[in-house]
């Protein structure tokens, strides 16, 4: 059978991943088009879901498929051109860029493929930083501990050129769990890692998932890691498939 | 979180961001520039006032041929301004049995208000200064009354009812050289002591002076005041009218400080553009992923306005401390080298340096940053779908332009300032059509290059809109450098060349006629250099087409001179002819006009005016208009006539030449041959001006100096912008297997290209402006030196290749994996 995500709402979302009335995401009929220079592109096409809180969620799929486009979408990081996204129980298509900054702020962690970490702060002022515009009461000591999950402790004020890959994306890792996010975000968080590191900092990833109960969602090209999420979704030409 | 604390937040962690330091670096040296340039100048063109002052003994003076009412007097001291008070009389005196015409100068203990007086205790003494005038029952009289009188000092003379003892003699009076053509020798007594003498009877031709002197807005206040209030026959003085030479000359030193300053505003301008560019650019991933956290737009955009106005105001206030720093340490080297010392410095410099930084760095700065509210955070997983605002070029334009006017209105100067900051507008326009023009050739170029040519002329298409912003950047940073280079070494040394070595310093009057060839031969068998003698006549100009000429201190009683028959096709020396036709051979009933005269009496080509001499009057037709060369120092005349009014009118011939001033003693037989001659010293007079074009000199080197540190920083900023990518993209080609010489050329060829045209464009615009300042302010007819431009465009194509070289060389030893890693 045919198992993509055709179906029109209001009948019941094929792909629902959660068993919970509740679910922290869901995903409703989502396409995305950009203009090109030949015309308009589609790059995702009425796409639905649901994922419930704790689950985890692995995204997978062709380089240009439109991964990272719906992570993005997922997010909050920008509005679909069709459909809706509703996320922790908002519609974020209705919102504007500072309402879905807000969403995001109490509710969302992102870990990227290139760590994204500010290359001018230290381990502990990457981390801060997030938990001061999330404007968590103590960002100094949460960040410490933050950091201290993730065994970096003993390397608080080093900046990022002088720490290894793997270290980089533990530090970024701390930050997207620093302020206990319900849902967490991963561009293909080992992509740029070797194998090795790579799969100690997937275990770390999914060990501090299982602690905290946030839901992941997580893009990957590795079958590897991609086996370890609850729900694996394969993403082609735009079109989601369980 | 509040904007003001993730402001300081993204500030204090920000600390080691090569672009914040870049802006940092840039505001600051921009700032410390300015406001050394704008003190030194300032404090250098305030010195020139105050000894153009000098030539008053005063910063204002009200004359008068009446008494001066005391509400002038009550008026300036309520002021603030301190006030002396002057009556001149010419009079005959008997001593010894012998008559002489003194000119006696009675003056309040006050005099002289600017400048000192030079005394002798003997004729052959030492000279002292002092800053008072005679007391009460002492005089001081020149030395040539002593030698006409034979007197010594110490002797006592009557003056009318008065005696006085001659304590010293008068060796220097900062306002004598007012008048060139003074026959009688001056003394200077107490005003109490001339009142008392009855020689200010009724019909006596006294002359009174009330000299004014205290800060720049208390004078101007008070000549607003006292403008309105002067009846006809009262007239102001300033400094700028006080004498032909040293106005002149004065009018020149401040149009060049205006252009070194004004260059120097061009370099802070891109400093400032280049360091705020690159800031904002570098915030986009951090806006970016602010937005991925859930900052609001706001609340960022605040952040970094907030950031950058803080760091507007620290670098104002460090870089004034800087530049204040920097230019006293100038002054006390210069005070030290014996070149008197300078004004002390006041906040206007300081307040147009922060002004015009904070208004153009707020102008480039913002603009851009505000766009960033546009940035998506979607940039932070694709950067594709990011999109690049509009820059906000209005804004801009609205701030960069008030910023700029700020120094305009400072200067002046709109003729100046125009010249200087619209070459730069129209090179900016040129470098960057030019640029954009090269990178769509060196495109076109690549595809049949070789391949370091190609990696080299690729690099430049890829990087176009950075490149055009670059090649611009440097092209006006080097055009303002070559610029000033062009007035430092080039425009100066033609100014000091108008005043030779052997320019006149000596002017011989009363000579009569009958006298005439006699002098003139004896003055050039002694080795006289320069010698020109030619006639003069006092007349009265009573018409002009048949009305009564306006009334003004340039009509009534005026000087007259006319050419020999036999050279009147000739213009005088110093003179160049403005408009009309010079006199044509066995002309009659011709008047030729200097310019100045003309204009301010308002007299124009085909005028018929009349003068009166005696009993007799003359017509005659103005033909043509002089431009002349007052600070020549030759002898010239406003009105010069035909050869047939010196047929009738009752003259004395005057000349001027050249004498070496440490040789006096030979020129004393022609003064006692010809007892009636007076022989003028105006060598004080040309040193005067040669030290305002010394003072210029010295500062369009300091001016130079600090320019060329805000010149490096231009220059870095501009190469820096795309480095991380030159960086980024050797590693990758090196990484792909292309050995170092590849890679090394590659990156000669690119920046080569960019200081090629920076550098050619930037020396063509420094000689066009230079020829247009030349011509249209310093009135010079300059050719650019060849050896000059292409010795600047050298040494600016080296600078940047040598910058662009040391900027890359951690490219080509760091491992390309290390780079690549970093990302």
């Amino acid at each position: 059978m045919d198992n993509t995500n055709h179906l029109k709402a209001p009948k019941p979302n094929p792909l629902s991943a959660s068993a919970s009335s509740d679910p922290i995401l869901s995903c409703q009929h989502v396409g995305f088009r950009v203009d090109a220079p030949g015309g308009e592109l589609v790059i995702l096409d009425d796409i639905s879901f649901d994922l419930g809180s704790g689950e985890t969620l692995a995204i997978v799929g062709a380089s240009g498929s439109g991964k990272t486009t719906l992570l993005g979408l997922l997010a909050g990081l920008d509005r679909p051109t069709e459909g809706d996204v509703v996320l922790a129980g908002q519609g974020l298509s209705g919102m504007s860029e500072n309402e879905r900054a807000d969403l995001r702020q109490s509710h969302v962690g992102f870990v990227f493929q290139s760590f994204h970490l500010l290359p001018t702060l230290t381990a502990l002022d990457n981390v801060m930083l997030a938990l001061e515009i999330a404007q968590h009461p103590q960002p100094r000591q949460r960040a410490k501990e933050a950091l201290e999950q993730v065994g970096l402790s003993q390397r608080l004020a080093h900046y990022p050129r002088q720490l290894s890959g793997g270290e980089q994306q533990r530090v970024a890792i701390a930050r997207a769990f620093a302020n206990g996010p319900k849902i967490l975000f991963a561009d293909e968080p080992t992509g740029n890692l070797d194998r090795t590191t790579g799969t100690a900092v997937a275990d770390l990833l999914f060990d501090l998932n299982t602690q905290s109960g946030t839901a992941l969602v997580l893009v990957t090209h590795d079958p590897a890691l991609a086996e370890r999420c609850q729900i694996t979704y394969t993403m082609d030409g735009g079109r989601l498939t369980r | 979180m509040s904007t003001v604390r993730l402001a300081w937040r993204l500030l204090i962690r920000q600390g080691r961001s090569g672009a914040l330091l870049l802006l940092v670096a840039g505001l600051t040296i921009a700032t410390a520039a300015l406001t050394a340039v704008g003190l030194f100048t300032d404090r250098i063109a305030r010195q020139l006032d105050r000894q153009a002052a000098e030539t008053l003994a005063a910063d204002m003076v009200i004359a008068s041929r009446q008494e001066i009412d005391a509400r002038f007097v009550d008026k300036a001291r309520t002021d603030g301004l301190t006030v002396a008070q002057m009556v001149v009389i010419s009079s005959a005196v008997f001593i010894n049995d012998q008559s002489q015409l003194i000119d006696i100068k009675g003056v309040s203990p006050a005099y002289p208000l600017r400048g000192q007086v030079g005394l002798k205790a003997s004729l052959d003494g030492a000279e002292v200064r002092v800053r008072h005038g005679p007391p009460r029952g002492q005089a001081w009289l020149a030395p040539r009354g002593f030698r006409q009188l034979a007197l010594d000092v110490g002797q006592t003379i009557d003056l009318g009812r008065a005696s006085v003892r001659l304590s010293h003699a008068l060796s220097y009076e900062p306002d004598g050289g007012g008048s060139q053509f003074m026959v009688a020798p001056g003394l200077t007594m107490h005003i109490d002591d001339l009142k008392a003498s009855g020689l200010l009877g009724p019909g006596a031709r006294t002359r009174h002076r009330l000299l004014v002197a205290g800060p720049s807005s208390a004078v101007t206040g008070f000549a607003n005041w006292a403008s309105e209030q002067l009846s006809d026959d009262q007239r102001l003085i300033t400094p700028d009218e006080g004498q032909a030479q040293t106005a002149e000359a004065l009018t020149q030193a401040k149009r060049f400080l205006g252009v070194a300053a004004l260059t120097s505003v061009i370099l802070a301008a891109v400093a400032i553009l280049l360091s705020a560019l690159r800031f904002a650019g570098a915030q986009r991933d951090l806006v970016a992923l602010l937005k991925t956290f859930g900052a609001r737009s706001a609340t960022i955009l605040g952040a970094l306005s907030w950031m950058v106005v803080g760091l507007i105001a620290g670098a104002v206030v460090v870089g004034g401390l800087m530049g204040f720093a920097i230019q006293n340490v100038i002054g006390d080297i210069l005070a030290s080298a014996g070149t008197g010392t300078l004004p002390a410095p006041r906040w206007t410099p300081w307040g147009v340096a922060a002004g015009l930084t904070t208004l153009l760095a707020m102008g480039f700065a913002l603009p851009p940053l505000w766009g960033l509210g546009r940035v998506t955070p979607i940039r932070i997983l694709n950067r594709s779908l990011d999109t690049q605002g509009p820059l906000g070029l209005g804004l801009w334009l609205v701030l960069v332009g008030a910023g700029l006017a700020i120094p305009a209105l400072q200067l002046g100067d709109v003729l100046l300032s125009f010249i200087v900051l619209g070459g730069a507008a129209v090179l900016a326009l040129t470098l960057a059509a030019a640029a954009w023009a090269a990178m769509h050739l060196t495109h076109a170029l690549s595809r049949r290059a070789t391949a370091e040519w190609r990696f080299g002329l690729a690099g430049l298409h890829r990087r176009r809109r950075s490149g055009i912003v670059q090649i611009t950047a440097l092209g006006l940073g080097l055009m303002a450098l070559l610029l000033l280079m062009v007035v430092r070494s080039e425009l100066i040394t033609q100014w000091q060349a108008t005043l030779p070595d052997d320019a006149p310093n000596h002017f011989v009057v009363n000579v009569q006629p009958n006298q005439k060839q006699a002098v003139f031969d004896q003055l050039q068998n002694a080795g006289a250099k320069n010698l020109q003698m030619g006639p003069m006549a006092s007349v009265r100009l009573i018409e002009i087409n048949g009305q009564p000429p306006p009334q003004d201190r340039f009509t009534g009683q005026v000087n007259v001179s006319w050419v020999a028959e036999e050279r009147m096709d000739q213009l005088p020396p110093a003179n160049a002819l403005a408009a009309g036709a010079f006199f044509s051979q066995g002309a009659r009933g011709e008047v030729s006009l200097a310019n100045r005269w003309a204009d301010r009496v308002g007299v124009g080509l085909g005028d018929e005016l009349v003068f009166e001499s005696g009993a007799q009057q003359f017509k005659a037709t103005v033909t043509s208009l002089r431009e002349v060369a007052w600070n020549s120092f030759n002898i010239n005349f406003f009105i010069l006539l035909t050869p047939e009014a010196g047929d009738d009118l009752p003259h004395q011939n005057i000349a001027s030449f050249y004498w070496p001033q440490d040789s006096q003693d030979s020129l004393k037989p022609v003064n006692d041959q010809y007892p009636n001659v007076s022989i003028l010293n105006i060598g004080g007079l040309i040193e005067r001006v040669l030290m305002i074009i010394e003072r210029v000199s010295q500062a369009a080197e300091v001016v130079f100096a600090l320019t060329l540190l805000a010149g490096v920083v231009v220059l870095l900023a501009a190469l820096e912008a795309t480095r991380d990518e030159r960086r980024h993209e050797s590693a990758l080609i090196r990484a792909l297997g292309a050995n170092t010489p590849l890679v090394k050329r590659g990156l000669m060829i690119e920046y080569g290209l960019m200081a090629l045209i920076a550098g050619a464009l930037a020396t063509v615009g420094a000689a066009v402006t230079g020829r247009v300042l030349a011509a249209e302010l310093f009135g010079f007819s300059y050719s650019p030196s060849p050896i000059l431009f292409a010795g600047g465009f050298l040494a600016a194509f080296t600078l940047v290749i040598g910058a662009g070289w040391l900027g890359n060389r951690s490219v080509l030893i760091t491992p390309p994996v290390r780079i690549l890693r970093a990302g």
